[in-house]
């Protein structure tokens, strides 16, 4: 038996080794999970079209409370900025895949079985993943947004907008990938994770700026949401995407990165705990 | 003998389950005060297999079988005792053993759905690191070997169950496992396919040594692909013997079907030495006593006095197979006290 697991002991190749294996593991997930997805014509096409129905109707109603002034600043947004502003946030919320009832489905039915019996963490396979979905949905419901924002307000020219978006929006899917895997590992302790979903979504809609900018709120409400992580996941991508600050975006990616890091080591705590837990069922 | 495959000592485990009585008000009361109650999944088993033994791990429905695999497997961790399998501690190094074993489990699926096998063979490549020629080679050696030619292209979704199963086994077996643990891998197959999914299992298992540890209800499984059967019952081992000793003991009966043509008087069923008359479910039942006649014998009696249609030879149930063996083990408990 020792001959084997000298042979075998992957565990103790370099670390660099170990990072460049996890990597092309990851690539290859997320490759066959970007074809999976294309399967689901109807599921793109319907959120395509909920998207454009809930877009229709925010600028219908920033337009009235801008009295369709395209010059008036509200807590320093136009009304362009303010709707192309919902555009990044809403594409940023419908990119994120189900992962929670994903994670509870795969305990419920036991399909957790076949993730854990693959030399990939269970982690990791997630991620790739998601990072392949909500990537594909991202630039799928920016071209949407883009449609009905565009004839309505005009083109986003907002400098380095562009740029700040997207340098933000990586680490905003990672953000929001954790904060939902927070949630989705409960299913390993407790049978129902909806309503815990259920919050985390309208924290997220609220105090993560996804229904209007947290400049918007009363001050005592944006010094708590400067604590918390939702803003690192839909507020501070939107925000950058229509008032570049390039001072700012250093500041803002700087504490995504601390943010994805204290939430990889909760979930990776989280999990670790949990899978000694696990209980599957079904044959 | 061989070197070890795996070894258990004292392997168990136990999980809480919420005890709720029907109705309403009972809901409401398990909200405000659980009833917890400890079920205990797999008591303690001592099991151990050498490479390349092809062991039928036995059991009726929450025996404890898919526990043990899962524990064995690295899926699950045990609440008690200890595992070595392949010389690792399964739950504490699962991703180095994922490696070296394969499983398939019957009622779920590897596959990616949408997609044909062939993606998730190339999946499979990549995760287990296998080096691109050899895997290229593996790959097209099992597709050969599996005839798995015609479907390779076409998406899971649209695969009959067999055709899927077999595209399961394969992805298991790409990257040569040293040991397969297979969970009920012909559930819900007809015959033929059954057979093949045997003949495909032995021929890696002569070929390359593979050791395989496979549950089943059915006991065509064990007769054509196992060489020792380990039997479990309220998570504790029954029974740990060679097939072969197994067949002469407690597999040594078949059930003889019978479909009675119209008109057939059932009062005019012959007495047939080493045979017992049963009603069945849609026609009359013969259970034949292998080691006093033979199934020739049997049908040979039968043809042209009685009338009937169709006739179907079968193994007993499983349930039915443990049944008896509990008896004789009370039996000899009761002989040596």
């Amino acid at each position: 038996m020792s001959e084997a697991r000298g042979r075998w002991a992957f565990a103790r190749r370099p670390a660099g080794a170990r990072w460049a294996s996890a990597g092309r593991k990851a690539a290859a997930v997320g490759r066959i999970a970007f074809r999976h997805q294309l399967a689901y014509k109807t599921d793109f096409a319907l959120r395509g079209f909920f998207l454009l129905f809930i877009l229709f109707v925010f600028i219908q109603l920033w337009s009235a409370a801008y009295g369709g002034d395209f010059e008036k600043v509200i807590s320093g947004f136009t009304l362009k900025q303010i709707v192309w502003y919902l555009v990044f946030t809403e594409a940023l919320t419908l990119a994120a895949p189900p992962v929670c009832s994903r994670i509870e489905e795969e305990v419920k039915n036991g399909d957790v079985a076949i993730r854990l019996v693959r030399p990939q963490s269970y982690l990791n396979y997630h991620f790739s993943v998601f990072s392949s979905e909500a990537l594909t949905r991202f630039a799928v419901h920016l071209a949407v947004g883009s449609a009905i924002a565009w004839p309505f307000v005009g083109p986003p020219d907002f400098g380095y907008g562009w740029f700040g978006l997207l340098a933000l929006s990586a680490g905003a899917l990672t953000v929001t990938f954790l904060l939902l895997m927070l949630v989705g590992l409960c299913a390993f302790w407790v049978e129902e994770t909806s309503g815990l979903y259920f919050v985390l979504q309208k924290l997220q809609f609220t105090i993560g700026g996804m229904l209007l900018p947290i400049d918007l709120m009363p001050e005592w409400l944006q010094r708590v949401c400067a604590w918390l992580p939702f803003q690192a996941a839909l507020y501070f991508p939107a925000r950058m995407g229509v008032q570049f600050d390039g001072e700012l975006l250093t500041r803002q990616l700087a504490i995504q990165a601390a943010w994805i890091a204290v939430l990889a080591i909760a979930v990776n705590r989280m999990y670790r705990r949990g899978v000694t837990k696990l209980h599957v069922n079904g044959g | 003998m061989g070197t070890l495959a795996l070894r258990t000592r004292g392997l168990g485990k136990t999980f809480r389950v919420k005890r709720k009585e029907a109705g309403l008000s009972a809901s409401f009361r398990s909200l405000w005060k659980p009833n917890w109650e400890t079920k205990e999944a797999v008591r303690g088993i001592d099991l151990t297999v050498r490479e390349g033994e092809t062991v039928a791990f036995l059991g009726p429905n929450g025996a404890g079988k898919s526990t043990t695999i899962k524990m064995l497997s690295g899926i699950l961790h045990p609440s008690y005792g200890e595992a070595e399998v392949l010389g690792f501690t399964p739950w504490k190094e699962r991703e180095e053993l994922a490696y070296r074993i394969g499983t398939v489990f019957g009622q779920k699926s590897q596959l990616w759905y949408h997609l044909p096998p062939i993606d998730t063979f190339e999946l499979i490549g990549t995760v287990y690191e296998l080096k691109r020629d050899e895997f290229a080679k593996r790959r097209n050696d099992l597709i050969e070997r599996f005839e798995l030619g015609p479907y390779l292209h076409t998406p899971v979704r649209k695969l009959s169950l067999g055709e899927r199963m077999r595209c399961e086994i394969a992805a298991s077996m790409l990257h040569r496992p040293k040991l397969l643990f297979m969970d009920e891998p012909t559930i819900g197959l007809d015959a033929v396919v059954k057979q093949r999914i045997r003949e495909l299992i032995r021929e890696r298992n002569r070929k390359e040594g593979t050791t395989v540890f496979l549950t089943s209800h059915d006991a065509g499984d064990v007769e054509s692909l196992c060489s020792r059967a380990i039997v479990i019952h309220h998570g504790g081992v029954l029974l740990d013997e060679p097939v072969e000793r197994m067949r002469r003991e407690v597999l040594s009966r078949k059930n003889v079907t019978l479909k009675l043509a119209e008109g057939a008087d059932p009062s005019g069923l012959p007495e047939i030495d080493g045979a017992e008359w049963e009603k069945a479910d849609g026609g009359y039942c013969l259970a034949v006593d292998l080691k006093r006649t033979t199934i020739e014998r049997v049908l040979g009696e039968l043809i042209g006095r009685v009338g009937f249609t169709d006739v179907n030879v079968e193994d007993p149930p499983l349930e039915e197979i443990i049944k008896h063996i509990y008896g004789l083990k009370a039996r000899t408990e009761e002989e040596e006290p």
